[in-house]
């Protein structure tokens, strides 16, 4: 067997090999206490759209893709949701202080109207992820709202 | 003979794999502990500061009563000072080291320090400062987000400012433009308006809100 092969049929190995190692799912049923729908008002057609481009990052219930469980996708997938997570989670929402939950609403409603967010890297290959300038205009306006009322 | 090969790279490379694996759970699971080991780490660090304060009372060579009290913010003040400085010349890179130091610094402070009664205000106020630090930290390059980040530091600034008074005379000044006309405030170390919002680009624009005179 030439080198050539052999490197071949190790990366083959490596592959199927990390398939075995799976990163824990992000994924709950449970609609927390603190989730941010039990703490305001979400209107349907907002909450539609959190659903669709939010949530799979910042809460506790991801909607993974068929090819979720493919390796070393499915590391790079779980790194993201921690770190995303751990900047805004809206399944604990309701535990921020009063002041977070001001500054979240403040951050979230720039975020989304500068286009920063939903990432550029994750609505490339979660195109229904992505949303339309009306929705982004609904969602900033919905959120500098609560962000006011909230005061 | 090229079947056993075989089976013994598939052996080691599997080997590998779990190797792999469990070193890359291992670090996840630390970055998670990642805050409790700080906390413990302070702990440590406050337990040893006991340690030495009680030694020195023991030498009976220094007032260790008075450090209960050492409580200030003005290191604080003061790096948000350098910070505020580095958004009104422009500087992105000088306001994430500014935001990183300012984040040192809250993160620095010893909670024994600080007035009983207060604990849990200034407890507040700091969660949310150390997150728009870091924040403004991390994007360099992104001077426009540093700047939404200022507007909601600034009031943590404000708020620190009533619970616990200035250590020196500051400006209470504000920006009536900034998001959107919303409008965001700004503390300032000198009276003449140099708005952090806009930098060069609106360096005047602004006007003094409220003068804190130092406690």
């Amino acid at each position: 067997m030439g080198l050539k092969k052999k490197i071949i049929l190790g990366v083959a190995v490596i592959l199927i090999g990390i398939q075995f190692f799976q990163p824990l799912r992000n994924q709950s049923e449970e609609v927390t206490e603190a989730h941010f729908e039990k703490v305001y008002a979400v209107p349907q057609n907002i909450k539609a759209i959190l659903v669709r481009s939010c949530y799979d990052c910042h809460s506790n219930n991801t909607r993974y893709p068929w090819y979720g469980r493919i390796q070393p996708g499915a590391w790079y997938m779980a790194d993201h949701i921690r770190k995303g997570k751990q900047e805004l989670n809206f399944s604990e929402f309701g535990d921020y202080s009063q002041r977070r939950k001001r500054s979240k609403l403040r951050s979230i409603a720039g975020q989304i109207k500068d286009g920063e967010m939903p990432l550029s890297s994750y609505t490339l290959i979660h195109r229904d992820a992505a949303i339309s300038e009306e929705d982004r205009r609904t969602l900033t306006q919905w959120f500098e709202a609560m962000e006011d009322s909230d005061k | 003979m090229k079947n056993i090969t075989l089976s013994i790279s598939a052996a080691v490379l599997m080997t590998i794999a779990v190797s792999c694996n469990q070193s890359s759970n291992k670090n996840s699971e630390k970055s998670e502990n990642g805050s409790t080991a700080v906390a413990e780490d302070q702990s440590t660090q406050q337990s040893e500061k006991k340690a030495t304060d009680s030694a020195t009372i023991e030498d009976g060579t220094s007032t260790a009563q008075g450090d209960n009290n050492s409580f200030s913010i003005a290191p604080i003040v003061t790096d948000y000072l350098s910070l505020k400085n580095a958004l009104v010349s422009d500087n992105d890179k000088a306001a994430a080291s500014a935001g990183k130091k300012l984040l040192a610094t809250l993160n620095k402070v010893d909670m024994q320090s600080v007035p009983a009664d207060k604990h849990q205000k200034y407890m507040d106020i700091a969660d949310d400062a150390k997150e728009h630090a870091e924040h403004i930290g991390e994007n360099a390059g992104n001077i426009h987000h540093q700047r939404e980040h200022l507007s909601s530091l600034s009031e943590d600034l404000k708020d620190l400012i009533a619970l616990f008074g200035a250590s020196q005379i500051l400006y209470q000044d504000h920006c009536p433009m900034f998001n959107d006309n919303k409008g965001a405030i700004w503390l300032s170390e000198s009276k003449d308006i140099k708005n952090p919002y806009y930098g060069s680009e609106m360096l005047t624009c602004g006007n003094v809100q409220k003068t804190i005179a130092a406690k």
